[in-house]
């Protein structure tokens, strides 16, 4: 097509309306883009995608670094191990990621979508390959309206064979942050996996295939919860993808030669561009739509067409509101990030992290649990004494061995009888360890007398924890 | 329609994933008991198909909200007879006597 014509003529609009999952929409082939902002967004895309698919190989302290080990109920994060216990950690990163995203997008809007959001990755990625199987925008246009023939279903089957086999890789991984990895590999490679990983892996290779490869845009505009309250954290002064109008407009075609001031024309050459490029389908110069993932690819195509005019870039570029209306110049944009939103976001999310941290760093990897025992409620020993019996559960979290002392207090003369001498837990091990505990019944008060029994491991007294219960006197 | 199946789907399908985990956080599926027998053999069965039941559950939940958010022209008898109806009109197609 020729960049001057920005649409095409309503009868070929027609014939490639297709009915969506969503609404009738017209199948978006975006011109693939270079420049600045691409390079970047494929940097990032590389970056993404190392860490996602290397970070389960890794290995730390003898396990896989990164494991959310569902079937054993522990989750290993470096050095860090998890348990069910600990969720209000793992609740603390997902509101620490959800308050840095406030932040970023109060400052300069939708980086995440633009850039790391997997699904622009993933769609970025499923582009390429179309890009290298199918040709480009106007190749891709063409073979969709063109009749099924052997060409068309072998290119058609090469993209999505590549499609798949990234899909499936994707799927695979995923499941491995969940299921040791290495142990999934080579049960894949012997056709062995269990049921349930098997059913995962296909469950989101089909979610990526589907998603990457014919939702996209549209996951983006009424799938994603985010693209819909982002805009609460905008203000005037954040960083959008704009379109100069009073730069552009007029805008209109003219040759590169021509006086286009004179002709009383905006430097916009209404080539179209901007449209074509956008992944989404939008044309950026109707201003600030939510359809707008961030990702300045009209940024990049824009620029080019500028430069090949010999007119200065940045007809389109990363500005605030505030700068179109003329308050303050683009250099002005950095001292105008410092407003109170961005301080009260930053404020909130240096005190989550702080919490965090000190929480973490005070946790203590020893869990108690006292257990009466039910039977017996109350007996008398030779002594006279009243003794009642429990049973201690100790879950020894960390990754070595420690021996334990218990200690209780609640009653005068309270003596405490562990027939287990030598009480000790191994690496990440639940010892159950009966106890006896005799009190003279002289000096009980009531039925029952409220008891606190603690444990202490025997080398780090800050290994320490401390459980209710109670003594009854029959 | 499609549309409108998405509307059911998608939005459970969101709720049962953190539904699930909170669940799961909770209670270890291989200490669930139903009548003193283990309701599961493995746990990733058990998220599998607690995420499913979850999911099953907004399913039916969204799917109400979608019946009973039709307006009273959807409900309600077309006064019109049907080749009378506005082109585009719904009820308009299909009928007998519509060109």
């Amino acid at each position: 097509m020729d960049p001057n014509t920005p649409t095409p003529p309503a009868s070929e609009t027609a014939h490639d309306l297709e009915e969506s999952l969503y609404a009738v929409r017209q199948k978006i082939q975006p011109r693939a883009v270079h420049g600045w902002f691409a390079n970047w967004r494929l940097a990032l895309v590389l970056l993404t995608q190392l860490v996602y698919y290397g970070l389960p190989w890794l290995r730390w302290d003898g396990h896989q670094a990164v494991l959310f080990d569902l079937a054993a109920r522990k989750f290993y994060i470096f050095g860090l191990t998890l348990w069910p216990q600990d969720f209000i950690w793992l609740t603390g990163l997902l509101v620490i990621s959800a308050l840095s995203l406030f932040l970023f997008t109060a400052v300069a809007g939708r980086l995440w979508c633009g850039y790391a959001c997997p699904q622009t990755v993933y769609t970025e990625i499923f582009m390429w390959i179309e890009e290298l199987t199918e040709g480009g925008h106007l190749a891709r246009k063409k073979l969709d309206s063109s009749p099924w023939n052997i060409e068309k279903a072998r290119k058609r089957g090469l993209k999505h064979l590549l499609w798949f086999l990234i899909a499936f890789w994707t799927g695979f991984t995923f499941v491995g942050y969940f299921t040791p990895i290495t142990l999934l590999g080579k049960e894949l490679a012997t056709f062995s996996t269990g049921g349930w990983e098997t059913f995962w892996v296909f469950f989101y290779a089909f979610a990526t295939w589907g998603n990457a490869g014919f939702m996209r845009e549209q996951v983006c505009k009424y799938m994603c919860p985010y693209a819909r309250f982002q805009s609460v954290m905008f203000d005037s002064d954040t960083l959008t993808v704009t379109y100069d109008t009073s730069r552009g407009e007029p805008r209109g075609p003219r040759s590169r030669k021509a006086d286009y001031k004179a002709l009383g024309l905006g430097d916009c050459v209404d080539c179209g561009i901007c449209v074509q490029v956008c992944p989404t389908g939008i044309d950026i110069r109707r201003g600030l739509q939510y359809e707008c993932i961030g990702c300045a690819a009209c940024i990049d195509g824009c620029n080019q067409v500028m430069e090949k005019m010999g007119y200065p870039k940045g007809l389109i570029r990363y500005t605030t509101e505030n700068v179109v209306k003329g308050k303050y110049s683009d250099s002005g944009i950095l001292g105008h990030v410092f407003r109170p939103r961005v301080l009260v976001y930053g404020a909130i999310l240096l005190a989550v992290i702080g919490a965090f941290l000190i929480t973490l760093a005070n946790r203590v990897p020893l869990r108690l649990e006292v257990i009466r025992d039910r039977l017996t409620l109350s007996r008398t020993t030779d002594e006279g004494r009243l003794e009642n019996l429990y049973t201690l559960q100790i879950l020894n979290m960390e990754n070595q061995r420690h021996r334990y002392r218990i200690s209780v207090s609640g009653a005068d003369d309270i003596r405490i009888v562990v027939d287990d001498k030598n009480l000790q837990a191994g690496p990440q091990e639940t010892v159950q360890v009966p106890i006896r505990l005799q009190v003279d019944p002289a000096s009980l008060k009531g039925p029952s007398t409220p008891i606190l029994i603690k444990v202490q491991a025997e080398e780090n007294p800050k290994l320490t924890r401390e459980a209710k219960s109670s003594f009854l006197r029959r | 329609m499609l549309q409108r199946l998405i509307t059911i789907l998608w939005p459970p399908f969101l709720i049962a994933g953190v539904a699930d985990a909170l669940f799961f956080t909770l209670f270890d599926p291989l200490q669930l008991l139903y009548q003193q027998e283990p309701v599961f053999g493995s746990r990733l069965a058990a998220y599998t198909v607690g995420f499913f039941l979850f999911w099953l559950l907004g399913i039916g939940s969204s799917a109400l909200t979608c019946y009973f958010q039709r307006g009273a022209d959807e409900i309600n008898h077309c006064p019109l007879p049907p080749s009378q109806r506005p082109p585009g009109c719904p009820k308009r197609e299909g009928c007998a006597d519509c060109q």
